[in-house]
């Protein structure tokens, strides 16, 4: 009923199970990879459109479609988005759908004419995993050959992904914006006033 | 991006109540799903010295190093001022040396090494960069980077006058290695001489690179103040990490399984909203 090799087989599992929960191992995550790879070929004739119009009309198409920009809007204003009347939730959301729209259209514009691959991932949880990928044919000299383009994918409890930040070697856009937001809202006296003046910078930025 | 990567390549230069009618329940619940308890938040208790300093150089920068940069990018070549970059990392190749055996990193002082060794040789002095090309890569490492390898916490965030951003430990470590440098000692004319041509070019060759991506997130920031600071922060973080992927320290974007209950709540406080503007219809 219990013979030596259902034990070793047992035991096996055992070992291998540990080994997958540890928590210092980071394992890959081949549909966030093949998320992510389907984007960036969807982005390649965007990158390559003829004229700087096209480019950036292009990249704000993807970024309306794939990135979850309410979750990114209330990520960057930290503790305050607790203190965000339904008002100014209402002008806020908009505005910063502007803002990061911009933002990405200026980081993803430098690689006009050239091609991005996935080259690996790693999962934070089973919900938040990062994309690794890089530029796939640089020109020689380029200053981004060797840079580590980045992108954090959200995946919901009904298992649809999304992105939620973007970044090169480490460094995230939506990290350095909480950054900036928080540090507005608590130079202008937190807050409702606070937001108040963030959404009056903001509106300010984007020409709106 | 194009800012960020350059920021990172280059960090050694820089760096009331609310108004809402929300229940306490959900008052907690949007701290639970917006609160940052990640290692990324920010230190920086010293913000008000910070930016005052921060405001002195960005006026040196604008009246002096900006002109200063562009003139070097005018006159020189870009394959010349690439030498001049490879001269001033080879120069510093010893105390990268130093550092790496600090941290008991044998490996990457055996780079280190052998990169000094051929490229002031081979290499013209430095001029080149012949190693590379041997699959012998580059890296830098510096006192703070050791001091954070032993454990240190970085300690508050801290804007020096001329250096650029820092933190407390980093600028320790900076200082450190200033008066490590035997140059800093010798008093004769020549080690002068050495001294200042080796701060200004490094000057010039960090922030000539550095011109557009600058002057592109100062355009594009609310507060270029806490732009520069979270980039200094992030890139640093990954230099200590000597260029590995850094997950754990993230901040969850949005708690995740808290957000989505945020969300919720945000969802249905805007039902409530949409039934409130319904109802003030019907009122007229």
């Amino acid at each position: 009923m219990f013979s030596l090799k259902n034990f070793r087989s047992i035991c096996v599992g055992a070992f291998a199970a540990a080994a997958l929960s540890s928590p210092t191992v980071a394992l890959a995550d081949e549909p966030a990879e093949s998320y992510i790879g389907a984007i960036l070929v969807e982005a390649e004739p965007v990158l390559n459109a003829e004229t700087e119009d096209a480019v950036l009309d292009g990249i704000a198409d993807l970024v309306d479609k794939h990135v979850d920009m309410r979750r990114v809007a209330l990520f960057t204003l930290g503790q305050y988005a607790r203190q965000m009347t339904a008002e100014q939730r209402d002008e806020y959301l908009p505005l910063f759908k502007q803002y990061a729209t911009i933002v990405y259209q200026n980081a993803l514009s430098n690689y006009s004419g050239q091609r991005l691959e996935v080259t690996g991932s790693i999962d934070r949880s089973e919900r938040d995993i990062i994309v690794n990928s890089k530029l796939a044919d640089p020109n020689p000299g380029d200053p981004f050959a060797d840079a580590v383009i980045q992108w954090r994918v959200y995946r919901s409890k009904d298992g649809d992904m999304a992105v939620v930040d973007a970044g090169a070697d480490n460094v995230w856009l939506a990290i350095e914006q909480r950054s900036q937001f928080t540090s507005v809202i608590a130079n202008n006296g937190g807050g409702a006033t606070g937001i108040d003046a963030l959404i009056a910078q903001m509106r300010k930025q984007v020409g709106g | 991006m194009k800012s960020v990567v350059f920021i990172f390549s280059a960090a050694i230069l820089l760096a009331s109540p609310g108004a809402a009618a929300q229940s306490d329940a959900f008052a907690e619940e949007l701290e639970a799903g917006t609160a940052d308890t990640s290692a990324s938040a920010t230190n920086d208790p010293w913000e008000g010295f910070n930016r005052k300093m921060f405001a002195v150089n960005n006026v040196l920068d604008e009246a002096i190093v900006v002109p200063a940069a562009k003139v070097y990018r005018a006159t020189t070549h870009k394959k010349q001022r690439k030498g001049i970059r490879n001269l001033l990392a080879n120069a510093r190749a010893p105390f990268t040396f130093v550092n790496d055996i600090l941290q008991g990193e044998f490996k990457r002082a055996g780079d280190t090494a052998s990169r000094f060794v051929v490229n002031t040789t081979i290499g013209f002095g430095g001029m080149g960069d012949p190693a590379a090309r041997m699959g012998i890569e580059p890296h830098t490492e510096d006192f703070g980077q050791t001091l954070a390898v032993w454990g240190l916490d970085s300690g508050p965030y801290l804007y020096l006058p001329f250096f650029g951003p820092s933190t407390l430990r980093d600028g320790f470590g900076m200082a450190t290695e200033t008066v490590a440098d035997p140059v800093f000692w010798l008093r004769t004319d020549a080690a002068s001489y050495t001294r200042y041509a080796r701060t200004g070019a490094t000057a010039l060759s960090v922030r000539e690179p550095l011109l557009e991506p600058l002057a592109d997130i100062k355009e594009n920031s609310l507060d270029y103040y806490a732009s520069v600071r979270s980039f200094y922060l992030q890139s640093r973080r990954r230099e200590i990490a000597n260029g590995q992927t850094v997950f754990d320290d993230l901040p969850d974007i949005g708690g995740f399984d808290d957000f989505d209950e945020l969300d919720e709540l945000l969802e249905e406080d805007l039902a409530e909203d949409d039934l409130a503007d319904v109802l003030s219809e019907d009122d007229q």
